[in-house]
């Protein structure tokens, strides 16, 4: 099978492997996990008081068209604000690596994974919001 | 008719390994193409199909996690399929740990150590599998087959990481 070199490039030099404190309250964590095949993929996001993702981080243990997809969401939402980032669909992924038909579930798990992310990150907001009204009881 | 009738067995997930090889070879006997040289292709092309469904049955029920996923299909379990993500938070944060610990193993003895902890959660994972079948406990047994897909594919893991060590590509 003939991957394209952008894969290839995101397979051999994956950008921003690695982890983000989980427990900080300004980042975000995805895990999700594709049950056929066994893989997880760990995608987290923190973001700055601006309300844009400053920095993303991923940790995929999968075949390497997880890995560059994964990889390659972590470039994508960089410099984005998190409803940007929301918007990031498994399709635009699958064009630009140019993923052969059944490795397209890779992508669906890279964008369960930063929607997961976001979520994650909306939750400890809605969080803060709830303690801070409590202590302004 | 399913992999279990084909065999002359009853659907269920204990097995014997002595008692599925037998009812195979009985059946490879039966069908067997030199048995029909001689007869019409009509009942030439039945011996056939007949002997690649019996080599599938086979295959099936003879890995015993295979065995289980089948059966519960066969219960109508809801099995997730592909492309999908699981909703069992701490299957995944299991998995992502103990895919972190393999990474971080350098020596062969290290990884033949989570090797054999995950193979004695797989074996318990699977007999407990027995009781939840009798109870037809269809969200546990799911929960369940996810989780010993996971711990299988990290068996797997863990041989491919034992080999790149022994060559040093680790």
């Amino acid at each position: 099978m003939a991957y394209s070199e952008k894969l290839i490039d995101h397979y051999e030099n994956p950008r921003n492997i690695g982890s983000l404190d989980k427990a900080s309250d300004d980042v975000g964590t995805g895990l999700v996990g594709a049950p056929a095949c066994g893989d997880v993929m760990k995608l987290q996001i923190k973001v700055g008081a601006d309300g844009l993702i400053e920095d993303a981080k991923f940790k995929t243990f999968g075949c390497g068209s997880a890995i560059a997809s994964s990889s390659l969401v972590t470039e994508w939402v960089k410099g984005k604000t998190i409803d940007e980032a929301e918007t990031i669909k498994n399709t635009d992924i699958a064009k630009h690596l140019a993923l052969p038909p059944v490795k397209i579930h890779c992508s669906v798990l890279a964008e369960d994974a930063i929607k997961a992310a976001i979520a994650d990150y909306r939750a400890k907001m809605a969080q803060k919001d709830v303690k801070k009204d409590e202590a302004a009881e | 008719m399913d992999h279990f009738a084909r065999l002359g067995l009853p659907a269920a997930l204990d097995l014997d390994a002595g008692t599925l090889d037998k009812a195979y070879f009985a059946g490879q006997r039966q069908w067997h193409p030199d048995r029909f040289v001689a007869k019409p292709p009509e009942e030439r092309a039945k011996a056939s199909t007949e002997a690649a469904a019996l080599n599938d049955a086979y295959r099936t029920l003879k890995n015993p996690l295979d065995r289980a996923v089948y059966l519960a299909a066969l219960k109508g379990v809801d099995l997730p399929g592909d492309g999908k993500t699981i909703d069992d938070p701490d299957l995944l944060m299991e998995a992502m740990e103990a895919r972190e610990e393999l990474e971080e193993a350098g020596t062969v003895r290290a990884v033949d150590a989570l090797a054999a902890k995950v193979r004695g959660d797989f074996d318990k994972a699977l007999k407990g599998l027995g009781s939840l079948f009798l109870a037809n406990d269809k969200p546990a047994i799911r929960k369940a087959l996810l989780r010993l897909r996971y711990l299988d594919k990290f068996g797997e893991e863990a041989r491919a990481r034992r080999t790149n060590i022994e060559r040093g590509t680790g």
